[in-house]
């Protein structure tokens, strides 16, 4: 006999037993469905793999969210990457709790750290807090539970998630019961704008994060599927095919939700996910500007990475790669699109080396640019050029 | 507070295990019934000979690495992840899950014998497992051993199973004195012996219908008693089958008694926090 026909027999049975007994109410204690705040396993929570905001680099996310990492080797992944990175600019740490903000020194040293030391800094900052007062603001998990595997997502509260394995394994002398206290919301009430409006009302959203949750909004008022596992930038780019005509009902959330932004903006953000995948990484590792980026956008793809950088090293503003791209008037056809900005600057370097007085180029060049690290960046590029005409002669003999 | 069931009594063959399975699965119906949020009940195997796993999950061959022996010898940090990874679903209703017995249970006992924190083996992790269920039962091996101890300090709830014979009866006493006595030595302020549940009882035979009436009669016992199951044919061929009582034969009476019991315990349940 089948088990459909089983729990039918049993269903019959008790509900005839049982409606005297019980009447028509269940028990307060199991019809309880108020949000409450559950303490939950560590293990059972997992963060979503399509949040905008990303507390690891895209290649450790991936990784983690492909079920190649577990949350210890991912954080340990990262406090490798950012002990290298320390290394390299003179300044080793053993222990995570070294990065700790310094009270003498601190904005100086926030400057000069890497991505993946400001992301560490900041996780281990958020840890001494748990450890220090407690855990105050719950996470908001979606129960995603399939037969006997409980499993929920963050909905908000990742860097929490982060802090709390952090703490259970970075920092000794904590004994935790492996557990983190999340409000479970259930799967059919789970809520993209929800957590926009979380992510967008704090600070140091950047330009990548609100594009991708400029896209998450769109696809998700437009009835597309979010999956369940770890996503490419083209899941996001669909996006780009979408706008809020037909949607008109929706416009008010999502700008709402986006932090009060206009249409001219979102869109703004949008246009971003034109990024190329390389562009897109070094931005949201950085937390470019928009103002910086959306110049870029226009460039031709193969020379996002390249621009970007130069917009890192030399830290241009977007005044500045204004007026670079400006100035130079990319002309459209292929050939030239490169040599242009760079054949101005060489005519001047011509003109200037007969003299054969380098510091005159010098002077020179940033009269001309207007500003040292334009003119840097130029002389980079510059440096870049005959590097690469340099091979082409060796390989031409 | 989720509520956690023991079947509990040291003599074999009272009907521990038929009333374990059938309770867990009972809460399962009821709950589905009323549209509770939170249908789930965990039904917990620590009796070696696994029979409440065989006949919920169709399987007695759990070992070392999927059942509760994995969870007793696991290491205290990973344990209630090693236990929610071990728990299966059973045949009888979707659910219904069961964190299976395994043979090995007999060795863990030998191999724990004296290792410290041993008696919170399951309490511990369970303890963080438990709130994802409406309700947990546990189904116990006929003695007082250290597995035995084990289920009664993860435990909110003791129920004793007996049959109504002169020396079973004569035992009670002891019974509820031991659980009084893991209560009062372990300090767990939450379990209670919750009823006595009348097994097997036959009308016809007077040694029986004396009995019962003893202890409806007696002044402790008596406020104790839950239910009275009657014997009967159904349940036996319901466990040659691997299925349930409500579902082998809705219209026995062991079915109509169990469906009764479960209905009580579960407005216990909703009553008391």
């Amino acid at each position: 006999m089948s088990k459909i026909n089983d729990t039918e027999k049993l269903d019959a049975l008790l509900a005839s037993v049982t409606d005297d007994m019980l009447g028509d109410d269940l028990p307060q204690y199991f019809n309880d469905n108020h949000i409450k705040v559950e303490r939950i396993l560590l293990e059972m929570v997992r963060p979503d793999p399509v949040q905008p905001r990303r507390v690891l680099s895209e290649q450790l996310h991936h990784k983690f969210h492909n079920n190649r990492l577990t949350p210890t080797q991912a954080l340990r992944e990262l406090v490798q990457v950012a002990q290298v990175s320390a290394r390299q600019q003179g300044r080793p740490f053993a222990n995570v709790l070294e990065l700790l903000p310094n009270a003498e020194s601190d904005q100086e040293i926030t400057d000069k750290l890497s991505p993946e030391e400001n992301i560490l800094r900041d996780l281990v900052n958020l840890a001494i807090t748990i450890r220090d007062d407690g855990q105050v603001n719950p996470l908001t998990v979606v129960d995603i539970s399939q037969g006997v595997t409980r499993l929920y997502r963050i909905e908000t509260g990742e860097r929490r998630y982060w802090a709390a394995w952090l703490l259970r394994n970075f920092i000794s002398g904590y004994e935790s019961d492996g557990m983190i206290d999340c409000i479970v919301i259930p799967a059919e009430r789970a809520s993209a704008f929800r957590q926009a409006k979380e992510n967008t009302a704090r600070k140091g959203l950047n330009a990548i994060a609100m594009a991708r949750q400029a896209a998450l909004l769109l696809l998700t008022v437009h009835g597309c599927e979010i999956p369940n596992e770890a996503v490419t930038n083209d899941f996001y780019r669909q996006a780009l095919e979408l706008d809020l005509r037909g949607k008109r009902e929706f416009t008010e959330s999502i700008l709402s939700a986006m932090g009060g932004v206009t249409k001219q903006r979102l869109n703004q953000y949008k246009k971003l996910l034109l990024l190329s995948d390389e562009a897109w990484e070094l931005a949201d590792r950085h937390g470019l500007d928009e103002g910086v980026l959306h110049y870029v956008v226009d460039l031709p793809t193969e020379v996002h990475i390249e621009m970007l950088q130069q917009i890192i090293q030399l830290g241009l503003s977007g005044r500045q790669v204004k007026a670079i791209l400006h100035q130079t008037k990319i002309p459209n056809e292929e050939d030239t699109k490169l040599e242009s900005p760079l054949a101005k600057f060489t005519r001047t370097a011509i003109k200037t080396i007969e003299k054969q007085n380098p510091v005159d180029f010098a002077h020179t060049i940033v009269k001309q640019q207007g500003d040292i690290h334009m003119a840097l960046a130029y002389l980079n590029r510059f440096e870049d050029f005959i590097k690469k005409a340099r091979e082409a002669l060796t390989n031409i003999r | 507070m989720t509520r956690i069931f023991a079947l509990t009594n040291h003599k074999g063959g009272v009907g521990k295990s038929t009333s374990a399975t059938n309770i867990a699965l009972g809460i399962v119906g009821i709950l589905r019934n009323a549209n509770a949020p939170n249908p789930r009940v965990l039904l917990i195997d620590t009796d070696s000979q696994a029979h409440a796993t065989l006949v919920t999950t169709g399987r007695n061959d759990y070992g070392t690495d999927d059942s509760l022996y994995t969870v007793l010898m696991a290491d205290r940090q990973t344990a209630s992840q090693v236990l929610a990874n071990c728990i299966v679903t059973s045949k009888w209703d979707e659910n219904l899950h069961v964190l299976p017995a395994s043979p090995l249970l007999e060795q863990a006992e030998r191999e724990l014998q004296g290792t410290a924190g041993a008696p919170y083996r399951l309490a511990d992790p369970l303890a963080k497992i438990a709130p994802h269920y409406a309700a947990v039962v546990i189904d116990t091996r006929p003695s007082f051993s250290l597995m035995t101890e084990m289920a009664l300090i993860s435990s909110t709830d003791a129920i004793v199973p007996v049959e109504p014979r002169y020396l079973e009866t004569v035992g009670l006493l002891s019974v509820i004195g031991k659980i009084n006595e893991i209560r009062e030595g372990w300090r767990i302020q939450n379990l209670r012996v919750s009823g006595l549940l009348v097994t097997k009882m036959d009308k016809r035979v007077r040694g029986h219908r004396h009995l019962l009436n003893e202890l409806r009669g007696h002044p402790m016992l008596g406020k104790l008693l839950i239910g009275v199951i009657p014997m009967n044919e159904a349940v036996s061929y319901a466990h040659r089958s691997h299925r349930s009582i409500f579902a082998y034969d809705p219209k026995a009476s062991a079915s109509k008694a169990y469906a009764q019991l479960v209905g009580r315990l579960v407005k216990h349940l909703g009553g008391v926090q």
